[in-house]
């Protein structure tokens, strides 16, 4: 029998890859259970698609954003509010991948590794499962109307602390009334994506503010510095404009103005790697993480760049992309100390999180110094230019945009900016597509929107 | 200070608003009467993988307990000097380390010669041996008989055969398995049977009170039927068998699922499957009477081989088709697959006793017959059981001739004729084509993996309770996706149980080889349980999608009636491998007087 004993390796064989698929499986069963679960035909989970939300979904006031009754899902009661936060909360068929309803499903729908999709007394509002946004119903509500159904994204968040306090993203719909989206393409183009986190735009002047956070850091005497500007200028055959001759300006003055051909040279004196090295700092070329959700990354590939091409770069009209949420944390970061705070869209409620200790994901994007010097600037471009009376008592500092989107289409309209106030530290973004200029009818929308959030912050 | 004041009164306030949270969520608990079934499903639901996780140790420990006594059937005697005990029915003699009687001196052959015990006692079989072997100093043909006295001799090694005596002490085996045995020296069967029993009844109950409609003794009746079949032939064992019973109890607890899942899945055919697992055991009682004796077992072999070939014919001539294979045969009254009983005469058919084994290496009448059930197979179009046909031909073929470049071979000409099959049968290429990447077919052809995957994490590790789920109505759930109904309803943690307990039969196997009496036993053996794992490897990994879903049955669980005769068939041949008596195993005395009987003293 010893003889055949051995023979018996072949059985041997097919019990270790057994074993061994048994194992592999295992493994992935522990790694991947909660992917499978969360599929829209899971029925346990799923009824026709809509999530059975096991826990209620709130947001920082309390206010009720979205449950489950009765096995149907019920959102807020308020169609301003419904509309203004589809894309954090999504829609009911998981069409917003990165709505809290997909992103969240796996807490949301209650299931757990031990007990499944198990319900005891098909009880479906199992605390557990409960949510908390850090966004104020009310805030996006008014960013809502204020942005007049005009497509874009507003975005607002807490520099300090990361709370992303205002979201929205236009077009929208209300997902108890869910419209006929593709009978009219063009009125929905683009509904399913939150613009705040997934859209890339051109920023246009906006990323001056990059260029100017580079020259203070690389050029010498930078603050002294005159630049002349007669509203055109040939760049190695390339032409930059200007919309009217800025005269001698200084750098402030430059950016106040939005000069572009003092721009250009500050560009071209700089180089393209110091360019991307700093647009690289600023966030540009990678994704942030709010969450568990990422953000779309911005692009800038200016290193090899030379002579209009580059010109063109550091007034943020080359090939640059920029993504709304990244510059709004860019601006954060100005406002912070040169110390990007990674925006939060979850607000822990459990006891654990009342425990003391920094849990925020913080970097160092800026040297202190060159944060402060532009952020003065900021806050004279305010003075100077987009008018302070527009901002009253907000201690505004911001950057407008206009970015040429080519052909016979109005420019996008940007304003980023902050508010300079301990007890309101507030960093924003708004971005309207085809909007024209940007302090003009961004920087309109901010204003409105920003005198809602201090009040809000205020109450709280 | 003041920054501590308010700090203090943050977490107060957010003590506060918690409370609140847990008190209305407890509030919420309470506000819905809670019905008897949920509170049933919240206590049973921790109860079973308990249950099934002490089944499976209590079943494995002591099977692998090497006690209980290795019976000897004789000496080869040196006069005066020392003897070596003769351990098997068939015993190969040789200078070689495998050779189970080592004999080393250099004019003894390798390989010298057999002795083996058939129906005409013991019998002394030269394997070409350069120094011949003379009994009573005559020269040994091919074989020829020895009797008790007769004094054999390899070359010119000298040995007597002398009978068993009593009150020698008997050998005890050393196994390296021996430290697991030891760690369940008290477990009874008896017990293991109860919790077997508890699980079953716990396990209807929990279906009866999920049902909504339908009258509750349509599936307690059947549940009752088996819990009696099983107790029935449980008290036989105990009464008329020395053998150990953790093997059956551990099939038990499978034909227990398999009831659950039939329960859910096709309640009309319950009774049906409690029958056929009522006919299973009475087939693998039969069969272990009748292989008891290899002479029979032999017989039996032509038999059933003859068996097959007729039914093949008739499957090709008149068989239907059902879910794209043709290997159903409907006589009016009794549907069933005849490709599943093939399988039983296909594991006998590469059996051959030792002496064949050495002399003969000519596998040409398995390869025919083996070639012969897969090109009907092909015929029939069903892949997953020509592959279990052809795995289970290379273990088999594998032990009968020991020549690795000869089975290399048949397995690179089968790939390439593999290939050829994918390549031809857009039906089957389709298969492959979703393989690993389930997901995006997720509505199309990846339609039951994905459904699979997706309910067997609902059901996390402790399951939703019998009866709760949902992949119950998918195409060929109670077949070839019962592992994830088992993960759904029961939970990860007997859906794994179960899958380990074949897996184990497969140890087990391994285990008994070096025991086994005659190589008929250990090549049925490994043959039976290869088909086992194999059927489990495709059924749970092809459910998974780990390999290409090929839509065989996860033996003994599945719903089938022929499947789980066959199934019970198979195991006979595992069982007929295990020699060992349980220690509680009765009469010792008793036990000797037969050894004497059976060595034709």
């Amino acid at each position: 029998m010893k003889l055949l004993t051995r023979r018996a390796f072949g059985l041997l064989i097919l019990t270790l890859l057994l074993v061994a698929g048994v194992l592999i499986f295992t493994v992935n069963y522990a790694i991947n259970a909660d992917s499978w679960a969360q599929h829209a035909t899971n029925k346990h989970l799923y009824t026709d698609g809509q999530l059975k939300t096991a826990g209620k979904l709130y947001d920082r006031n309390g206010e009720i954003l979205l449950q489950t009754v009765d096995g149907i899902q019920k959102y807020n009661v308020d169609k301003t509010v419904r509309s203004a936060l589809l894309h954090a909360v999504g829609d009911s068929y998981g069409n917003i991948v990165t709505s809290a309803q997909v992103a969240y499903s796996d807490k949301l729908s209650g299931w757990d590794p031990l007990n499944g999709a198990y319900r005891f007394n098909n009880n479906l509002s199992s605390f557990n499962s409960d949510m908390t946004l850090t966004l104020d119903g009310e805030l996006c509500a008014a960013a809502y109307q204020a942005m007049k159904g005009r497509k874009g994204t507003v975005g607002i968040y807490n520099y300090k602390t990361g709370a992303l306090l205002c979201m929205v993203s236009m077009p929208t719909f209300d997902p108890e009334n869910r419209p006929d989206v593709e009978a009219k393409p063009d009125q929905y183009e683009g509904v399913y994506m939150n613009r705040l986190f997934s859209a890339a735009y051109t920023p246009g002047s906006v990323f001056k503010l990059v260029t100017a956070a580079a020259a203070m850091d690389h050029l010498e005497n930078i603050h002294t510095r005159v630049y002349q500007c007669e509203g055109e200028r040939i760049i190695n055959g390339a032409k930059v404009t200007c919309p009217k001759s800025h005269g001698n300006v200084t750098l402030e003055q430059a950016l106040a103005e939005s000069c572009n051909i003092a721009f250009a040279e500050i560009s071209l004196e700089l180089g393209g790697k110091t360019l991307q090295n700093y647009a690289e700092k600023a966030g540009f070329n990678a994704s942030i993480k709010i969450d568990g959700i990422r953000t779309l990354e911005g692009k800038v590939n200016v290193s090899e760049a030379e002579g209009g091409d580059l010109a063109w770069a550091g007034i943020g009209q080359y090939s640059n992309t920029a993504n709304p949420l990244t510059l709004m944390t860019y601006v954060g970061s100005i406002a912070n100390d040169g110390i990007r705070v990674t925006p939060r869209l979850i607000r822990e409620t459990n006891l654990l999180s009342l425990l003391p200790g920094d849990r925020l994901r913080k970097k160092r994007v800026l040297s202190e110094e060159t944060a402060e010097t532009l952020g003065i600037m900021m806050r004279n471009n305010v003075k100077e230019s987009y008018g302070e009376h527009n901002f009253k008592g907000l201690e505004l500092c911001a950057k407008s945009g206009t970015a040429e989107v080519g052909g016979d289409e109005k420019p996008h309209s940007w304003f980023v900016g902050y508010l300079n106030r301990e007890d309101c530290p507030l960093a924003f973004v708004v971005v309207i597509e085809n909007g024209g200029s940007g302090s003009k009818v961004a920087g309109s929308v901010a204003g409105k929107v920003l005198q809602i959030a201090v009040q809000r912050v205020a109450e709280e | 200070m003041d920054i501590l004041i308010e700090n203090a009164t943050q977490i107060m306030d957010g003590i506060r608003a918690w409370a609140d949270r847990v008190v209305e969520g407890i509030a919420a608990y309470l506000s819905n009467p809670i019905e008897f079934v949920e509170f049933y499903t919240f206590v049973v639901r921790w109860i079973f993988p308990v249950l099934a996780v002490l089944v499976l140790l209590r079943c494995v420990l002591p099977l692998l307990r090497s006690s209980g006594s290795d019976r000897i059937w004789g000496f080869l005697e040196i006069k005066d000097a020392y003897r070596i005990p003769i351990m098997h029915w068939e015993n190969s003699i040789g200078r070689s380390k495998l050779s189970d009687i080592v004999i080393n001196l250099p004019f003894v052959s390798r390989s010298h010669a057999v002795l083996s015990y058939g129906e005409s006692g013991w019998t002394i079989a030269d394997l070409g041996s350069k120094g011949g072997v003379r009994v009573n100093g005559e020269i040994i043909e091919k074989s020829g008989r020895v009797e008790i006295g007769d004094t054999i001799s390899f070359a010119s090694a000298e040995f007597q055969f002398v009978p068993e005596e009593e009150g020698i002490e008997r050998i005890k085996r050393k196994s390296r398995l021996d430290w697991l045995g030891k760690l369940g020296p008290n477990i009874t069967a008896g017990k293991t049977f109860l919790f077997i029993l508890v699980f079953q009844l716990l396990g209807a109950i929990q279906i009866i009170l999920s049902k909504e409609e339908g009258s509750p003794l349509g599936v307690l009746y059947p549940f009752l039927l088996l819990i009696a079949a099983e107790g029935i032939y449980y008290f036989i064992l105990s009464k008329f068998s020395k053998k150990y019973r953790e093997l059956e109890l551990l099939i038990y607890f499978l034909c227990g699922m398999n009831l659950f899942v039939v329960a859910v899945t096709a309640p009309g055919s319950l009774m049906k499957q409690v029958v056929a697992i009522i006919l299973g055991m009475i087939v693998y009682a039969a069969i272990q009477l009748i292989i008891k004796d290899v002479g029979r077992g032999r017989k039996l072999k032509y038999i059933l081989v003859g068996c097959s070939i007729l039914l093949m014919l008739l499957n090709l001539t008149i068989g239907e088709a059902r879910f794209g294979a043709k290997n159903w045969i409907n006589l009016g009254f009794i549907t069933f697959q005849p490709m599943e009983f093939v399988k039983v005469a296909f594991v006998l058919a590469g059996t051959a006793t030792l002496d064949k084994l050495l002399t003969t290496r000519n596998l040409t009448a398995f390869i025919g017959f083996s070639g012969t059930c897969i090109a009907a197979l092909i015929l029939m179009r069903d892949l997953g059981t020509s592959v279990i046909f052809f795995i289970t031909f290379l273990v088999i073929a594998f032990m009968r001739s020991g020549d690795i470049r000869t089975i290399a071979f048949i397995s690179a000409g089968a790939v390439l004729g593999a290939f050829a099959v994918v390549s031809f049968l857009p039906y089957i290429a389709s298969r492959f084509q979703a393989w690993g990447h389930v997901w995006e077919f997720a509505d199309t052809i990846g339609y039951q993996q994905t459904r699979t995957l997706m309910y067997s994490a609902s059901g996390g590790l402790l399951g939703l309770g019998g009866g709760n789920g949902y992949l119950v109505g998918i195409p060929a759930a109670d077949t070839d996706l019962v592992f994830g109904i088992l993960c759904e309803e029961w939970g990860f943690i007997v859906a794994l149980c179960a899958v380990l307990m074949i897996v184990f039969l497969a140890f087990y196997v391994l285990f008994l080889m070096r025991g086994c009496k005659s190589s008929f036993y250990a090549i049925s053996a490994c043959g039976a349980v290869s088909i086992f794992l194999i059927q489990t490897a495709l059924n749970v990994f092809g459910s998974l999608d780990l390999l290409p879903l090929t839509g065989v049955t996860l033996p003994f669980v599945s719903n089938g009636g022929s499947s789980m005769v066959v199934c019970w068939a198979l195991l006979s041949f595992i069982k007929a491998a295990d020699e060992r008596n349980r220690p509680d195993g009765g009469d010792f005395a008793l036990d000797t007087d037969e050894t004497r009987e059976g060595a034709g003293a």
